[in-house]
């Protein structure tokens, strides 16, 4: 009675069987691709995800480092500590570094007195060339040099610097509190600057 | 892609047909009644994993690739792009639309992929299914006229029926045949799921004796391996695409750079692969050399390229060095860094009209098609005052003046010398889109003297108007580097060597039948061999056929004259014959 009809009728089922199989595996593949992860421990500070301030408690750490400034002298960042910084990485080869320096100068200039310090970190540049840009555009602050993008590798691991410029502005006990990738402009920056020292520009002025 | 040269038909597909020999249904055929939903799909799904379907999607897949090497495309030449679209207007736009700028982001490029890769699963899986299947079943039956076979011999033996039939059972047992025997005489017909008395046996139930043997098993197995083989090329493809990225990277002796987005020229991340995945090492190009044949036919041919570097895996980890050449790349966390490319960076030192150094350093120029590093570049001095400086330059490393123009004669820099035009005036770098270190926008510039200026490592130029001076203080070399992670590469290779295998396989084992039937006649038994194989275009099996056919002879001889003779008596049990 046992010809061949056991794998006639098995015939069905493994067609079937690759179906499905295969049916698993295209969604696999698409849900896969699709596959994006909200985030929901940062807040957008102008309606786009180039600017961000980190929810208290989810402010990731600022790595350590040391480095030498422009002017030869060692700078180590955990004398920061009990300020609030904001950390600018740049390059004076950088179109959208120079489209903002003027910027950062002013808002240093303004927020000197209520306790924030800014700090450059110079990226993949040379010193003549990054004293050249100080002197055109009026900054006044520190830079670290980081020609091998050393300092820039540690804090990608915390917060993803995709390109020069990245701005971080950290808080007074070391936590990284908001962020601007890309150009910054006037009031994104101090919008971020308000919420971590509590002051608004205006304020910052009348002091 | 169901069988790969089967006749509907085939007398050696042991599972039975699919579909009995009875036309399949297919739309549009008025025989197969009312086709539903569920009959369209089915037969769709016929469509999709048959042989024909696949083939045409192998070939689309690659006529479909055809346009990214002939285009420009925007993951590894977006200049390229932009080119096209500059001097093809009105095309680039409609080329755009159709995803040719990037093929192989394309729907229509990853439904092909797709489609393929289900038409090879369709086909697979109830292959592999058959294989395991076929494995278990036992040849068919000996055909009753064996004369009729492709193959046939006859003989004659002295040997009873059944003897015969034993000793031909062992010689073809011993040459790795599957055997199929008759069932026991002794059971009733029907009980047994093999064997018993086939329709047209003489009546009466005399007792057959008859092998059945099958060889060549492992070209399904070849086939199968194949089909997976490819299987598994695809998915390491898709692997690489989804998991893979690639970045580059130029690095200037001396210098070093961290594997990170924003230290790298270029990153194409794969579809699931962010900038947190690269891995966090550190490279330093300590020097690189390139050695040149200097004479001879050959004589500028490069013979050697050698980047000496120290790494670090990790942040803080040890420094280690390496050395990169073409085609041994180095090796770093998962990733591999190639060396791709090469050339000369001259450094200058630039003062402004106000006597600031505002440039310092060494800039990598592209060597041009002409040969022999005749390399070209730009310099931007954004931070000069009162006025932006901008050079074009070219950088001779064998300067030699040929009728009042330079020429370079020999790659390596042995004489070397740049011609720089200077220019003052606005760069365009304060405001608007980023641009290119190897480019630089006159617009807003003038040209500050007509001749361009000739300098030698350590001498200087004043600059007209007083805008300040230059200096060719030296030259560094660069190299470009690659940087890709493919998790599909070696899986790829190894899928594409089984896929090979497979197919060779398949090629070369031959699914071939032997049966034997020995039936008693006047004054012994008639012995009928009979042989049967797919396709014998070398002839092979017919050699094969008529050694085996030979050997089973001589076995039946040899059986029949030890039967014929009566077993010697051992010499030990005879002690009246001894000495």
């Amino acid at each position: 009675m046992f010809k061949a009809p056991v794998w006639l009728a098995g015939r069905r089922t493994v067609v079937l069987t690759a179906a499905v199989l295969t049916g698993v595996l295209l969604i696999a593949v698409l849900v896969a691709g699709w596959a994006t992860g909200g985030r929901s421990n940062m807040t957008e500070v102008d309606g786009s995800q180039s600017a961000v301030l980190y929810t208290a408690g989810h402010r990731p750490v600022a790595p350590e480092f040391t480095g030498t400034t422009l002017t030869g002298a060692r700078l180590n960042f955990s004398s920061y500590r009990g300020r609030v910084v904001v950390l600018n990485f740049w390059g004076s080869w950088c179109v959208a570094c120079r489209e903002e320096a003027s910027t950062l100068a002013s808002v240093a200039a303004l927020y000197r007195s209520s306790g924030v310090d800014f700090l450059g970190v110079d990226v993949r540049d040379t010193t003549a060339s990054a004293e050249a840009f100080a002197r055109s555009f009026g900054i006044t602050y520190p830079s670290v040099t980081d020609p091998g993008s050393a300092i820039t590798l540690d804090f990608t691991a915390v917060v993803p610097i995709a390109a020069t410029p990245t701005t971080l502005v950290i808080d007074r006990t070391g936590h990284i509190a908001g962020a601007v990738f890309g150009s910054t402009t006037y009031p994104v920056l101090t919008t971020i600057l308000a919420k971590v020292t509590g002051k608004t520009a205006a304020v910052a002025v009348s002091r | 892609m169901t069988d790969v040269r089967v006749p509907e038909t085939d007398p050696f597909d042991s599972a039975p047909a699919d579909s009995g020999g009875q036309p399949r249904p297919g739309p549009g055929s008025p025989a197969a009644g009312p086709f539903g939903l569920a009959d369209w799909l089915k037969w769709a799904w016929r469509q999709l994993t048959s042989m024909r379907i696949a083939l045409v999607l192998l070939f689309l897949l690659a006529l479909g690739s055809v346009p990214g090497s002939m285009l420009p495309q925007q993951g590894n030449d977006p200049a390229g792009v932009q080119q096209y679209y500059t001097s093809h207007p009105a095309l680039a736009p409609w080329l755009n639309h159709l995803g040719l700028f990037n093929v192989f982001a394309a729907p229509w490029f990853a439904a092909i992929y797709l489609l393929l890769f289900a038409s090879l699963v369709g086909c697979v899986v109830p292959r592999t299914f058959r294989l395991a299947g076929s494995a278990r079943t036992l040849p068919p039956r000996a055909p009753r006229n064996l004369a009729r076979l492709p193959r046939f011999a006859e003989y004659a033996t002295s040997l009873a029926p059944a003897a015969a039939a034993e000793t031909a059972a062992r010689v073809l047992s011993a040459h790795g045949f599957r055997l199929r025997r008759p069932a026991a005489p002794t059971a009733p017909a029907g009980t047994a799921d093999s064997g018993g008395p086939e329709a047209g046996d003489p009546p009466g139930g005399q007792e057959e004796h008859w092998i059945s043997a099958e060889k060549g098993y492992l070209r399904e197995a070849g086939n199968l391996i194949f089909h997976l083989a490819l299987l598994g090329v695809l998915v390491s493809v898709a692997l690489g695409g989804l998991f893979g990225y690639k970045a580059d990277r130029l690095l200037v002796e001396g210098n070093s750079f961290a594997d990170t987005q924003s230290a790298l020229d270029e990153f194409h991340p794969g579809r699931l692969v962010t900038a947190a995945d690269l891995p966090p090492f550190t490279i330093t190009l300590n020097s690189f050399d390139a050695s040149y044949i200097s004479s001879g036919a050959q004589r500028g041919q490069p013979s050697s390229f050698d980047a000496q570097v120290s790494y670090t895996a990790q942040p803080t980890g040890p420094v280690r060095s390496a050395r990169i050449q073409v085609n041994h790349p180095l090796s770093v966390d998962g990733a591999s860094v190639y060396l791709i490319g090469h050339g000369y960076a001259p450094e200058f030192k630039v003062t402004d009209a106000r006597g600031q150094v505002v440039y310092n350093g060494a800039q990598p120029f592209v060597a041009g098609a002409t040969g022999n590093f005749l390399s070209q570049g730009v310099l931007k001095v954004p931070g000069a005052q009162p006025e932006q400086l901008g050079f074009t330059g070219v950088f001779v490393p064998t300067a030699v003046d040929i009728g009042g123009t330079l020429e370079s004669v020999f790659p390596a820099a042995d004489n070397p010398v740049v011609s720089l035009i200077a220019y003052a005036g606005n760069l365009g770098m304060n405001t608007g889109t980023s641009q290119s270190v190897y480019q630089i926008d006159t617009a807003g510039m003038r040209q500050l003297a007509a001749a361009p200026q000739l300098l030698r490592i350590g001498q200087s130029a004043k600059l007209p108007d007083g805008q300040g001076t230059i200096t060719f203080t030296g030259y560094r070399q660069w190299v470009s580097l690659a940087i890709t992670h493919d998790p599909g590469q070696l899986p790829a290779l190894i899928c594409g060597m089984a896929a090979l295998g497979g197919l060779l396989l398949s090629f070369m084992v031959r699914r071939r039948r032997v049966f034997v039937r020995a039936r008693a006649g006047q004054g012994g038994t008639t012995m009928h061999v009979g042989g049967l194989t797919r396709t014998d275009a070398s002839g092979a099996f017919e050699d094969e056929f008529a050694s085996l056919a030979a050997e089973l002879k001589s076995a039946h001889q040899q059986a029949a004259q030890d039967q014929a003779a009566p077993p010697h008596v051992p010499a030990t049990a005879t002690p009246s014959e001894g000495e």
